[in-house]
């Protein structure tokens, strides 16, 4: 077959000594740049794109990917440990990561967290090898209209987020979609909320909101109960730990999730502009309606990390299709690999595949080769993540403040956003303690511009008609999802659980 | 305590709402959906949620559970924070970090100023080998003279 | 040697910054003309790493490196943060500096449009205008868009949508005039970015788009998308045969300034030698391959004649933003 043939070059030109180190490199950064809150995959390819110039082209992908897909491995680390996802793709990770190690399961959170990473990422760049061609049709048919329905998809997340009092919780997402008004109106050029103030232009960063009002109002929660008065232990209970592997529930309980959850984030992920965030979000709430006990979402279910962990690293496969076939970017990573194209004076589109084969595949096949690596590299690390836990909190306290601050200083170099981070730590920290829900204020910050946005050019296109929803296959496609999603499951649901009581009733 | 913080969420929504309607048209002159349509939905949403939880609090409904906590170090946690956002600035990144650390830990460990010593500069030291160093990242620039 | 930090806060910024202060205190120092240049260079990129603007600023640094053009020095800074208000800012009180120098894109025009900045594009001290970013307007190959005639042609009977990035940008104001000119209507629909607008275009939810070439000439060249007319004075190799905007005679010229600017009231010596510097630095191969890779026009002004384009492009862009309601 081509593709073998094709995969077998590729192969040929990764296994070389020299591109070998690149790739390992790349998936140490790429570790390093996820663990560090604030620096997302994007920012760190952003920063170490110089570096390449003087490379030859392979190597230099190769590495750049590495960075890209290392950076979705360690980006979950913080999230399970600190509570403070480090970009978007991670919010959703910290909904039961956290839960799971406050619960004493740190260590098979973070093992089940690296295996789902590797699950995603090898299922996905399987489905590039033998679908590219195929995907590349699927990203070309999505417009405004889809992603407002997409956008919608991922709100449904919302629901689950607002949790016990719903009054809060709808305050909290409220709050999320007011400041995400904040910046330059899209469509107008008009300034909203910016008060004449250029750092406002270009709105409110999600990342600094994010690391403030989970990351540090946690630590100031954490000082309101007192935990650094006590002489060992810390925000998660390590004491309690027993075990640092998965037991045998949790590979069993999860099987399934992570296809569901490789297959989901993979179709999004192929989406442009959709990308991991939504992907893992959805996941999520698919995860949580077909689960059998949706009520231990939020409370630890170990499938509640693993759906979305599978569904963002196959998600960040997937957006290499509209970037090999289509040379459009999904995400801001793939954009900044895109500018590396460029700059290398290479020109992405259909017909890249075609013209640098040996670029593209050697690319594929270092996807295969470092994902392996990076299976090997979380395992090997986790346990230095949970000695960290041992340390104790009156130690790391200070230490998460110090590099809650520079990691987020790092990415835009800003000196307002470090201070918006110190701030919503302070509104953070009243947050959790009045029962208001952080999460759901994040997700409407993600979210809502995103939907606000595409709701707006879908009304400019179709000239105020909602007629357009229905007129376009693909979005007819989403609608009718959404529906069975919406509809089907939890009657599904219903049935089997009729079924399993008039069973026992029976029996 | 509770009361306090629903109020300055309230005061919050009205502003927002009161900027929406002041500055933000509602349809474009073209008749598209304008920049203050969401914000004014979103505004009101957020005043009349506010006020209906705030009237809760006050029939003595739904108050939350009030655990009881340590406000006092919450406060002085609070105090050390925003002082090492306002160093970060005029003494740069690591200087700033080892003021702070050190305040911190004395605060929090107290006793052992050697262990606290060494940790206060070690870390900074760490991340500014990685961040500077390695990643090439920006630290904070102070506006103090200091070398690194 | 170059010191390439970030942010390193070396005794010598530092006393950059104290220099700062004691400028905006005191009036300008007057920099010994004799012997320019004979201190190091700071020069500001306003914009994060691995952006336009920094890939420029890089590019001009190592050509200056490469040739000896530049004897001291050169500290290259990223100062960013919105939208470019920082680092020029920090330019701007560098008032009378003869060694603090930043590169221009869109936004020094954009920006203070915006938002209250204390500078303007003409305050500064002009050294050069470079080259220009230029747009060209692209249909999906399926398009029953054959022509720009065509295209004008089925604008005049219903309005079209044309989709760019961002409002406050040429690629809304390229469109408006062109459409102005050439007598048709368009329904303008923003996006965030060129990868978000050349989707919308490839779904066909919209007619037209807008945008530089360069990212999207693998797909112009297998035939998915179709460039009909370009905006700069120069249709680049890779689009031959598409007419340019002045050739039907709509010549409209608003383009994005890429260029290089002093600190205001920088000394003449400093800006002679600016200015004598760029003549060499343009008449390289590095920076040729630069405005091929970039799909840039080379458009080149000196001195003052660059302030007279930046004053011109900025009044152009606030007649169009003013009349469609984006700017009070």
């Amino acid at each position: 077959m081509d593709i073998f043939a094709d995969l077998v070059m590729g192969l040929s030109l990764a296994i070389t000594p020299i591109n070998l180190l690149y790739l390992l490199v790349g998936a140490m950064v790429g570790m390093i740049v996820g663990v560090i809150p604030g620096f997302g995959p994007s920012a760190g390819l952003a920063i170490l794109l110089p570096v390449t110039f003087g490379m030859d082209p392979i190597g230099a992908i190769m590495m750049l990917a590495a960075i890209y897909y290392g950076a979705m491995y360690g980006g979950t680390i913080t999230s399970i440990l600190l509570n403070t996802p480090g970009e978007s793709a991670t919010v959703a990770s910290t909904f039961d990561g956290f839960p799971l190690a406050k619960n004493g399961r740190a260590g098979p959170a973070l093992v089940m967290q690296a295996v789902a990473s590797f699950v995603g990422g090898t299922v996905g760049v399987v489905l590039i090898t033998i679908l590219a061609p195929m995907f590349s049709q699927v990203s070309r048919s999505f417009g405004p209209p889809e992603y407002f329905l997409l956008a919608s998809m991922g709100m449904l997340t919302l629901i689950v987020m607002i949790g016990a009092n719903w009054k809060l919780g709808c305050l909290s997402a409220l709050v999320g979609f007011a400041l995400g008004t904040v910046g330059v109106d899209l469509e107008t050029g008009q300034g909203r909320y910016t008060f004449g103030s250029a750092e406002l232009i270009g709105g409110i960063y999600f990342i600094p909101v994010a690391i403030g009002l989970f990351g540090l109002g946690e630590l100031f929660y954490a000082f309101y109960i007192g935990l650094h008065r006590q002489g060992a232990g810390s925000i998660v209970q390590f004491q309690k730990e027993k075990r640092f592997w998965p037991d045998r529930m949790d590979w069993i309980s999860t099987r399934w999730t992570m296809v569901r959850g490789s297959i989901l984030g993979f179709v999004v992920g192929v989406i442009p502009g959709a990308g991991a965030t939504i992907a893992s979000l959805m996941a999520y709430s698919l995860e949580r309606s077909v689960s059998k006990t949706p009520e231990k979402f939020g409370q630890g279910e170990m499938a509640g990390l693993v759906a979305p962990e599978t569904a963002n690293n196959a998600a960040s496969s997937g957006a290499m299709i509209p970037l090999l076939t289509l040379g459009i970017p999904g995400s801001a990573s793939t954009a900044v690999l895109l500018a590396a194209f460029l700059l290398w004076g290479l020109r992405p589109g259909p017909l890249f595949m075609a013209q640098n084969p040996e670029l593209a595949w050697g690319l594929i096949a270092s996807m295969y080769l470092g994902n392996m690596a990076l299976l090997a590299i979380s395992i090997f690390a986790i346990p230095l993540f949970v000695l960290l836990l041992k340390v104790p909190y009156r130690l790391l306290a200070p230490a998460i403040v110090v590099i809650c601050a520079l990691g987020t200083f790092s990415v835009h170099a800003s000196f307002i956003e470090t201070w918006l981070m110190f701030a919503a730590g302070i509104v953070g920290f009243f947050m959790r303690l009045y029962g208001f829900s952080p999460a759901a204020l994040v997700l409407a910050l993600v979210l809502g511009p995103l939907a606000e946005e595409a709701l707006r050019q879908t009304m400019t296109i179709s000239r105020g008609s909602f007629m357009i929803f229905v007129d376009r296959p693909a979005s007819l496609w989403i609608l009718a999802l959404t529906v069975v999603l919406l509809g089907l499951v939890p009657l599904f649901q219903k049935l089997s659980r009729a079924a399993g009581a008039a069973a026992k009733a029976g029996g | 305590m509770r009361i306090a913080f629903l109020v300055a969420v309230l005061a919050g929504a009205v502003f927002y709402t009161y900027v929406a309607f002041a500055d933000l048209g509602f349809m474009t002159r073209t008749g598209r959906l304008g920049p203050g349509f969401f914000p004014r939905i979103i505004g009101l949403a957020m005043v009349a949620i506010a006020i209906w939880i705030i009237a809760d609090h006050l029939r003595g409904r739904d108050r939350g559970a009030a655990t009881p906590g340590r406000w006092s170090d919450v406060a002085s946690l609070t105090g050390l924070a925003l002082g090492y956002a306002v160093l970060l600035w005029l003494l740069g990144g690591f200087l700033a970090s080892v003021v702070f650390l050190l305040a911190a830990l004395s605060m929090l460990n107290p006793g052992r100023p050697l262990q606290n010593g060494a940790l206060a500069l070690v870390l900074p030291l760490a991340v500014y080998l990685l961040f500077d160093v390695l990643l090439n990242a920006s630290m904070p620039p102070g506006l103090v003279p200091f070398p690194i | 040697m170059r010191h390439d930090t970030t942010a390193k806060a070396s005794r010598l910024r530092a006393a950059a910054f104290a220099a700062a202060f004691a400028v905006s205190l005191a009036g300008a120092a007057p920099a010994s003309a004799q012997d320019y240049p004979s201190e190091t260079l700071d020069w500001t990129i306003a914009f994060g790493p691995g952006g336009g603007n920094d890939i420029m600023a890089r590019t001009i640094i190592d050509i200056l490196e490469r040739y000896d053009l530049y004897p001291s020095d050169i500290r290259a800074e990223n100062r960013a943060g919105g939208s470019g208000a920082v680092g020029w800012g920090h330019l701007y009180a560098k008032a009378g500096s003869a060694y603090d120098i930043s590169t221009t894109s869109g936004s020094f025009v954009t920006t203070p449009l915006q938002a209250d900045t204390p500078w303007q594009p003409a305050d500064f001290t002009p050294v050069a205008l470079l080259a220009t970013d230029d747009l060209a307007l692209v249909v999906n190959g399926s398009s029953e868009f054959e022509t720009i005639d065509d295209l004008i042609a089925a604008a005049k009977e219903r309005p079209i949508t044309i989709a760019g990035t961002g409002t406050v940008n040429v690629d809304f104001i390229v469109p408006t005039l062109f459409a102005e000119a050439a007598g048709f209507e368009f329904d303008y629909v923003s996006f965030n970015s060129m990868a978000d607008q050349t989707t919308a275009l490839l779904s066909n939810a919209v007619d037209v788009m807008t945008g530089n070439p360069g990212e999207i000439l693998g797909m112009i060249e297998s035939g998915d998308l179709r460039a009909l007319v370009y905006s700069g004075v120069k249709v680049p190799s890779e689009l031959e045969g598409v007419p340019t905007m002045a050739d039907l005679g709509y010549d409209i010229g608003v383009s994005m300034p890429r260029g290089l600017i002093l600190a205001p009231d920088a000394p003449q010596e400093a800006q002679e030698f600016w200015i004598e510097t760029m003549k060499k630095v343009v008449e390289t191969p590095e920076w040729q391959a630069y405005i091929n890779t970039n799909q840039l026009t080379e458009n080149i002004k000196y001195g003052e004649d660059f302030r007279v384009f930046l004053v011109n492009t900025q009044n152009r862009f606030e007649s169009v933003l003013r009349e469609v309601g984006a700017i009070q």
